[in-house]
């Protein structure tokens, strides 16, 4: 029987005027493997950072549902997530030990205990011997299995991947999918955001569809080819986001003064509501 | 409460060994500090007696002007070649309204051609010998300047002669013409201060300034580094993701700065009192002698200006999206610090208003000044002590608010 870990109720964010997410709904169950798949600007990241609770939404709530059926705002339990954003975000004056036991202490877990956890886990990422190395000079894709490392040091319920397999090579990548592939068996909730399509469909077998902020598909791959009457799941995308996409930077980065500003000394103009701006469909922060 | 102090000491200590693995931030922060007044007071009088005896090697020309009639005084000729001057002698000239107008050789002492001038006309008083001078020199040209301050010496000498000469012709010494009222025995030891006392004194004329401004100064880049820096890298979106509490994660970076700054403030004043001890000759510069409550008031007020002033630093630094900007706003809010350490120095502590010692910054610059004279005022105390808790409080307060932003995940790359 499926039972709800995390659910996601009407959630919308704005910023300033900038609708990023549209009333989504969703709820993620124990052992999903969730492809969280958008074009740029379609709300992904937004939609994650909302589920670790890095955001508010502006309506609706994200709430984590324990075992006893109580439910908890997000953000009161950040120790059932485990994330791994695009930056990775090491530290690269410590090695990547340090960088993973920092996290683990933040979790109030045992440094022993971290530490068997994660040599058992860099053996399967074959990177146990780079363990005791400044995180400086690492390639991308070190980095991003130290990161991985770290969001799993603490044995969270919940993985939030933000491109995990950005960067890395192909017996890289393969090992993360197979590591994540083998934490939905284990019974981890594991939301996979990616450009990929393919690696989508070989590691989830859910895929949630984002698009200018609002959910397009929700269902497996078979499920969303058939609903599109398509071959592939790349065409299935294409059918289910055919409008023209905007690209949202969220959230304003510039204070109002900046952007008068910066209006002021490019020139640029704001476009009257309604009116697409010179520039492709871009729409300005 | 105790999972919370755990995660704050576990950013903090995160923190400070990030700081200790970069060896140009321990460079920057300690062993500069802690050197700069040793070795300013050791390079300092070798360079200036290096440069100003390097003058004293030059030779300089010298034109000197006589009057028609006149001739160029014996007493002088002597001084000229033992101060290195080679002179010439001109007739001066009679259409000038006096001799300091420079008129034509204005030009000639720019090119450098002669060094100095001296002008003399010899007049008629009562005095054995009387003469009207002036000395023409250019005070932006060293050489000129240099010839200036030989010609002056010479000069006084001079003079101090022709007033014996006189003297004697009258039977009197100088002694009882020109210091009639004098000073009985050594002016030094009519002062009652101690010399220890005396270095009090001086030094609570610059020590709260030094210590306003590297404590504004030092914490800047720490300050940036954990916020702006980790915002710019990409790593403050995961720390934030963790169960820490952003409020857990400011207090973990804010007594980070504030050890790194405040470290950095304490090896400046002991690099400064080991210079005053032991490199600065001692009837010059005493050692000050502190009470216990005195070094324990010094000590606290340094504390808890670094508190403000680091909570302040990092308050605006959450604020940038990167380092650049971050260090656009830090860079003139250190002269908000500056400026009233500064003022600080010369308000009189006779009868001062109480208000002084609430008001920011004055309040920690006045309770060094009064700790370093050895003054305990309990009510002082109490007021500054008060008011610096308050300040620190609202500061940090602030810097907590500003690590609630929701945007804070954001960086500008």
């Amino acid at each position: 029987m499926t039972r709800t870990l995390l659910s996601i109720r009407e959630v919308s964010k704005n910023f300033g005027d900038v609708e990023a997410l549209k009333t989504i709904s969703l709820d993620l169950n124990r052992g999903d493997i969730v492809g969280l798949v958008g074009g740029n600007g379609a709300g992904k990241t937004t939609l994650l950072r909302l589920l670790c609770g890095l955001y508010k939404p502006s309506d609706g709530e994200v709430v984590f549902v324990d075992d006893g059926d109580a439910e908890h705002p997000i953000h009161k339990v950040r120790s059932n997530l485990g994330v791994v954003p695009e930056a990775t975000g090491l530290y690269a004056r410590l090695t990547a030990w340090e960088n993973i036991r920092y996290h683990s202490r933040l979790n109030n877990i045992d440094d022993k205990k971290a530490w068997n956890r994660t040599l058992r886990l860099a053996q399967a990422l074959d990177m146990e011997d780079d363990l005791q190395r400044q995180t400086r000079g690492f390639s991308r894709g070190m980095r991003q299995k130290t990161a991985l490392l770290r969001a799993l040091s603490h044995d969270p319920e919940i993985l939030l991947l933000d491109e995990p397999t950005g960067g890395l090579d192909v017996t890289s990548a393969r090992r993360v999918r197979d590591l994540v592939r083998k934490l939905g068996d284990e019974g981890r909730t594991v939301i996979y955001s990616t450009h990929q399509l393919n690696e989508a469909q070989q590691v989830c077998d859910r895929i949630v569809i984002i698009h200018n902020g609002t959910l397009r598909a929700d269902g497996s791959p078979t499920k969303l080819m058939e609903q599109t009457n398509t071959d592939s799941l790349e065409d299935a995308f294409v059918e289910l986001t055919q409008d023209e996409s905007r690209e949202v930077e969220t959230p304003e980065p510039e204070s109002k003064f900046q952007q008068f500003w910066s209006r002021l000394t490019t020139g640029r103009k704001q476009p009257p509501s309604g009116e697409s701006p010179p520039n492709g469909g871009e729409v300005d922060a | 409460m105790r999972n919370q102090l755990s995660r704050v000491w576990t950013v903090a200590s995160k923190e400070l060994l990030d700081f200790i693995r970069d060896w140009r931030t321990l460079v920057a922060l300690v062993l500069i500090p802690l050197l700069i007044f040793p070795l300013f007071f050791i390079a300092l009088p070798i360079f200036l007696q290096g440069e100003m005896s390097e003058l004293d090697y030059y030779s300089l020309n010298l034109e000197v002007q006589i009057a028609d009639g006149d001739e160029l005084p014996e007493q002088l000729i002597q001084p000229f070649i033992d101060n290195n001057l080679n002179y010439t002698t001109e007739n001066l000239d009679s259409g000038l309204a006096n001799l300091s107008v420079s008129g034509v050789d204005a030009n000639r002492l720019r090119d450098g051609n002669p060094h100095v001038i001296l002008r003399l006309q010899q007049t008629e008083t009562n005095s054995s010998e009387s003469w009207n001078y002036a000395i023409l020199y250019d005070a932006t040209s060293e050489l000129s300047s240099e010839g200036n301050s030989r010609m002056r010496d010479i000069i006084f000498d001079w003079e101090q002669e022709i007033i014996g000469l006189t003297l004697a012709e009258v039977n009197l010494t100088k002694q009882e013409a020109l210091d009639p009222i004098h000073w009985d025995g050594d002016f030094s030891n009519a002062n009652v201060a101690t010399s220890a006392q005396s270095a009090g004194f001086a030094l609570s004329m610059f020590i709260p300034m030094i210590v306003a401004i590297w404590t504004a100064t030092s914490a800047i880049q720490p300050s940036i580094d954990l916020t702006a820096g980790e915002r710019e890298r990409g790593t403050m979106e995961a720390l934030l993701c963790t169960p820490a509490n952003r409020v857990e994660l400011l207090y973990g970076k804010w007594v980070a700065v504030g050890v790194v700054a405040g470290t950095s403030v304490l090896f400046q004043l002991a690099g400064l009192l080991f210079a005053v001890a032991f490199l600065i000759p001692s009837d010059i510069f005493g050692v000050p002698t502190l009470s216990i409550w005195s070094i324990a008031s010094l000590l606290l007020s340094v504390l808890l200006f670094a508190v403000f002033v680091v909570a302040v630093e990092l308050a605006l630094a959450v604020r940038a999206h990167s380092v650049k900007e971050a260090g656009t706003v830090l860079g003139p809010i250190v002269i908000a610090f500056i400026v009233p350490a500064m003022f600080a120095q010369f308000v009189n502590l006779e009868g001062i208003e109480w208000w002084w010692f609430v008001a920011p910054i004055f309040n920690v610059c006045l309770a060094m000044r009064e700790a370093l004279l050895d003054i305990t005022d309990l009510s002082h105390i109490a007021l500054w002590l008060g008011s610096s808790l308050f300040y620190a409080f609202v500061a940090v307060t602030w810097a907590a608010r500003q690590f609630q932003r929701e945007d804070l995940v954001e960086s500008i790359s």
